[in-house]
């Protein structure tokens, strides 16, 4: 089997939510020596990011981009190791901490945003819900992150966004982070308001917006 | 006969099976779902955003039973499943009330359960739905108009973002403060229109912790309404239960307050019209509804009016209202904000779809009900014209105009406008509506009345 042939079977695994046929296909690639962030970049990554784009246009839900997601992890299970040992680094287009703030325990939409920065090749640190201010900023600071995202889906819960702005301000490390906010409530003059470096409606959005930060980052 | 003791529910929370909550998600909610909806043929027509099908409501409703039967309510603190046998459930729907009453005096007003096609108007509860307003002064003048409307039942109110300048900061005093405020806000909004009998039905908008609702409730009367609430997909969280407990030993009633997700684990409109059924069956026995507030929302674009959930909505309540005499109402969330044209072809639209089909009304959430003060009583004035306008009308009859106004703003869902701010569009000392504001309401009347709604007046 050629390589383009073995890409499309990765690619199609993930497609078809398929966690066996994915981690079969990374096992063959690994069995005919092909580099492993080759097969990550030409074979699992087309195949998430079709998944992520099917859902943003509402051709596939929910359900259908957690399988994709997870065949992806198991295909990345197998060929993980494989980089260790070689000493690779996969291009990683960031490291972001990601999380519901104290006293809101919604998880949906923030999980959505999760799944989709990974299948941009995002590193994601997902802290769950219900996260405290002081608990951000920690998990910022240990995984050296480039972007904190706080998710919000009750008008009394907003504040809680702009209690880590003033703490990581209070602890003269703001200008340390990218901070983009989210969730339902949320608006653009919020984000203005509070100090925040952008604010997205909707998950792919949030993607976009993520990218175009690390790229000013990066300027 | 009787629906199982809300002690034993609270027993399962500590005694059902445990499991984590992905399980939960992914390899009980979404199967378990997909398999009835293939079982009893339910199949999404874009054509048809309201059903005329008898049939097929019975079939959702059949697939709703079954379906929350093998799933139950997850209870996300304790990471189990609460489960109800088929008797159980039955019973639970036989002996539902089929009318509760809210409010008192002359502004006592009783919430019936309706059927399809019912010529009986819904009842109108009526407001900001929860939306944000910044200020004291705009709350009490909001409820007093909202008051002031004669086709108001009961009230859903505001929630306050401020109070004496501090921001209302979640699980904090000021939390606790606002709520407390927002419930005398709310009697002296409704004794300034003469209405202090009306109820508050969403008690308390701005508190979301079980500590802040039980405080505000100081101000309350059992004759208002404490909405309980749980989270998509069929989950509840211990604090809800220390609310019920509350509640129930005041006496007070209860709305069960479900949020189906399109897009999200319950997948296309097939999922969200049977994941409804099965909120109902979770709101009568985990969440203790006297009645039940349903709100379908598209994940993407936070609203109700997208084709897909209209049909969802209308199918789902159908199957409801054909087999359960509990009452129930439900809340469409419009993507533009308040005054905006698209506002009021979205509002008719979904009022409609939701009159037909058997449902009462909750009005009005507008531009996805987050931003401060974009609020304003016009529009959840307008949607219960519209809803006693469309009352008696056929589901087909009502579909034919449904079609016609979907095809006018749904390439336009994703990028609503916002609208106006109450401060733009209504006089702040009088509360009255700015000239132009009158005029737009007047003009959007007629045009969609031209259109085929049967305006009163």
């Amino acid at each position: 089997m050629g390589d383009q042939e073995l890409f499309k079977k990765m690619s199609q695994a993930i497609i078809e939510l398929d966690k066996d046929a994915a981690v079969a296909a990374a096992q063959e690639a690994v069995s005919v020596g092909m580099s492993p962030l080759k097969a990550i970049e030409k074979g699992l990554q087309p195949g998430i990011q079709t998944v992520g784009e099917r859902f943003e246009a509402f051709e596939c839900f929910l359900p259908e981009l957690i399988g994709a997601a997870e065949a992806f992890k198991a295909a990345m299970d197998v060929l993980e190791p494989i980089i260790a040992k070689m000493g690779e680094n996969q291009d990683s287009n960031g490291t972001v901490i990601m999380g519901t703030v104290k006293g809101d325990i919604h998880k949906l939409g923030k999980d959505i945003v999760v799944l989709l920065l990974k299948t941009r090749g995002f590193n994601v640190i997902d802290l769950g819900e219900d996260i405290s201010a002081s608990d951000f900023m920690r998990a910022a600071q240990k995984y050296n992150a480039d972007i904190i995202g706080l998710s919000a889906l009750l008008n009394t819960t907003m504040p809680a966004q702009q209690e880590v702005v003033s703490l990581l301000k209070e602890q003269g490390i703001r200008g340390n982070y990218i901070i983009m906010v989210g969730g339902a409530p949320v608006s653009q003059n919020w984000a203005d308001e509070i100090g925040a470096d952008g604010y997205s409606r909707t998950a792919e959005e949030a993607v976009n917006l993520a990218l175009d930060l690390m790229k000013k980052k990066a300027a | 006969m009787s629906r199982v003791p809300f002690l034993d529910v609270v027993d399962r929370t500590f005694e059902g099976k445990y499991m984590p909550q992905e399980d939960f998600d992914m390899k009980v909610f979404v199967p378990e779902l997909r398999k009835v909806i293939e079982k009893y043929k339910i199949k999404y027509d874009s054509q048809k955003l309201i059903p005329d099908d008898d049939d097929l409501a019975d079939r959702i409703f059949q697939a709703g039973m079954e379906f929350y039967q093998n799933v139950g309510t997850y209870c996300v603190d304790t990471e189990r499943v609460i489960r109800f046998t088929e008797k159980e459930i039955l019973e639970a729907l036989h002996t539902a009330p089929d009318k509760v009453a809210f409010g008192q005096g002359r502004d006592l007003r009783w919430l019936k359960s309706r059927t399809p096609e019912s010529g009986t108007p819904p009842f109108c509860f009526l407001g900001a739905v929860g939306m944000p307003v910044s200020s004291d002064d705009i709350f009490v003048n909001l409820i007093q108009a909202f008051s002031e409307c004669d086709l108001t039942d009961t009230i859903t109110m505001p929630s306050l973002t401020h109070i004496n300048g501090r921001t209302v900061r979640p699980n904090s005093p000021f939390e606790v403060m606002a709520a407390i405020r927002s419930a005398r806000l709310f009697k002296e909004g409704t004794a300034r229109a003469g209405r202090p009998g009306i109820a508050a039905m969403n008690a308390i908008a701005c508190a979301s912790s079980d500590v802040a609702k039980i405080a505000g409730s100081h101000y309350l009367r059992p004759t208002d309404g404490w909405m309980i609430g749980s989270t998509a997909e069929l989950k509840v969280e211990t604090p809800r239960f220390n609310e019920i407990a509350f509640v129930r030993d005041i006496g007070g009633r209860i709305l069960a307050e479900t949020t189906p997700l399109f897009g999200g684990f319950c997948g296309g409109p097939e999922g969200v019209a049977v994941a409804s059924v099965a909120y109902h069956l979770h709101g009568l026995l985990v969440l203790r509804g006297d009645c039940q507030l349903h709100c379908p929302l598209h994940l993407k674009f936070v609203c109700a009016t997208a084709p897909p959930v209209l049909w969802a909505l209308s199918a789902g309540a159908q199957a409801i209202t054909r087999n359960s005499h509990s009452p129930i109402m439900i809340s469409p969330f419009l993507a533009a904000g308040a005054m905006e044209e698209m506002c009021f072809l979205e509002a008719t639209a979904a009022v409609t779809a939701i009159v037909v089909s058997g449902s009462n009304l909750e009005a009005q959430v507008t531009y996805g009900g987050a931003t401060p003060d974009l609020t304003g009583p016009l529009t959840p004035r307008f949607s219960a014209e519209v809803a006693h306008a469309t009352a008696g009308m056929t589901r087909k009859e009502a579909n034919d105009i449904v079609l016609k106004l979907v095809d006018q703003f749904k390439a336009d869902l994703g990028k609503a406008p916002a609208g106006k701010r109450y401060q733009e569009a209504y006089d702040m000392k009088t509360g009255k509506p700015l000239p132009e504001t009158l005029e737009k309401y007047e003009k959007m009347k007629k045009k969609i009345g031209e259109m085929g709604i049967p305006f009163k007046i």
